[in-house]
């Protein structure tokens, strides 16, 4: 099942790339930058090819489970997979917050209406 | 302001499931939703008093960057949108005063003056004979007036096929009209949901969907006074398709 193994320079480089990656994603996390959904999901753009890369056995037997010749293959295939769920989320997150955008700008308009028609009413009584 | 002695005073539930006003006298407001409208608000809200009907109305300012408020402000109460919303957010804060007012009728009209203020009484005339939710003052009943460009009128052809074809609740000629009033039933409806993008079309799916009825009547309307359409050129064929698509949306999505 095992073809080939990743040479140890490889295995170094993308140690390196995923620790470092996940450490400025951490701190930008720990300053409130991210939520721990969006260091989850970020993070997986190392978690992926430092899984692959370090335990190859388990990507080749992945990619003869799913009959995808090439390991590399599913490892993008993993990464575009999680690509979407997280653009999906976003989406449905922006959505919302445009609708309550929107509901807050109109509630601000309408309470200085109110506000305006209060202090008119008052101006009038006094 | 005075109120509206419409003569709607029957505590009949009107056909169609439009229900009429209980009391004598009917409170109406004037909806004019406007991005940088200074050159035509203030006249506007002149030939709207000229009307001498006393309507309540209500200039909703879209984040405009003229001196629309300043202009309408002299004459009417306005509500300021902090950024702007586009037609659809403007219409719709129109509405939640209606609602929140506890108005019997709303009636939207546009701020560049399109708009005749005399055909208000044309819909609620209308609305006396013929109540239904909501009103719409056609152009393409009688072809009177300002009747927009043949390419539009294609494309508003198109719009009409779909509602009628996949919806009941009223026949419409001109679902792209900025001229409708809205009874009790369909200001409710609005206050809690009202589209954004493209919402005179939109909304008329939403509320037939969700069983309002909408009836038409004639009126004139008049060549913008100032500005120039956000619809135009690539751009009518892009809101030709997102409009149907929404439209063929509305039918297969259930209303909630």
């Amino acid at each position: 099942m095992t073809d080939a193994l990743p040479s140890p320079e490889t295995v170094v480089v993308v140690s390196a790339f995923a620790l470092i990656y996940m450490l400025v994603l951490l701190r930008k996390t720990m300053q409130g930058k991210f939520d721990l959904y969006d260091f989850l999901m970020l993070s997986m753009v190392a978690i992926i090819p430092a899984g692959f890369t370090l335990f190859p056995t388990l990507a080749y037997l992945v990619s003869h489970l799913t009959g995808v010749v090439f390991p590399f293959v599913v490892m993008f295939g993993a990464l575009f997979l999680v690509v979407f769920a997280f653009m999906h989320n976003m989406t449905a997150r922006l959505h919302r917050l445009e609708r309550q955008n929107f509901a807050l700008i109109q509630e601000q308009s309408l309470l200085v209406l109110e506000l305006q028609a209060k202090e008119g009413r008052r101006g009038v009584e006094s | 302001m005075a109120d509206m002695g419409l003569g709607l005073g029957s505590t009949d539930t009107c056909r169609n499931g439009a229900a009429a006003p209980q009391q004598g006298t009917s409170r109406v407001l004037i909806i004019i939703p406007c991005f940088n409208e200074e050159a035509s608000v203030g006249g506007l809200l002149s030939e709207i008093a000229a009307t001498g009907r006393g309507y309540h109305t209500l200039v909703v300012d879209d984040g405009s960057s003229d001196a629309t408020s300043a202009v309408a402000s002299c004459r009417s109460p306005v509500a300021r949108l902090a950024q702007n919303l586009g037609i659809g957010g403007a219409v719709q804060t129109g509405i939640k005063y209606a609602a929140r007012q506890d108005f019997d009728f709303c009636i939207q009209i546009d701020g560049d003056g399109q708009h005749d203020p005399r055909a208000i009484e044309t819909l609620l005339e209308a609305y006396r004979n013929d109540p239904t939710n909501i009103t719409i003052g056609s152009r393409f009943i009688d072809h009177a007036g300002f009747c927009s460009t043949r390419m539009r009128r294609a494309g508003i052809r198109l719009i009409v096929l779909a509602l009628n074809g996949l919806f009941s609740g009223g026949r419409i000629t001109d679902p792209t009209s900025g001229m409708r009033l809205l009874d009790r039933s369909a200001i409710a409806f609005f206050a809690k949901a009202y589209p954004t993008d493209f919402p005179e079309p939109i909304s008329l799916a939403w509320a037939m969907r969700a069983g309002l009825t909408v009836s038409e009547v004639p009126v004139e309307m008049r060549a913008r006074e100032t500005g120039v359409s956000s619809i135009d050129g690539l751009k009518s064929a892009s809101y030709m398709i997102r409009v149907l698509g929404y439209i063929l949306l509305a039918r297969l999505v259930r209303a909630s």
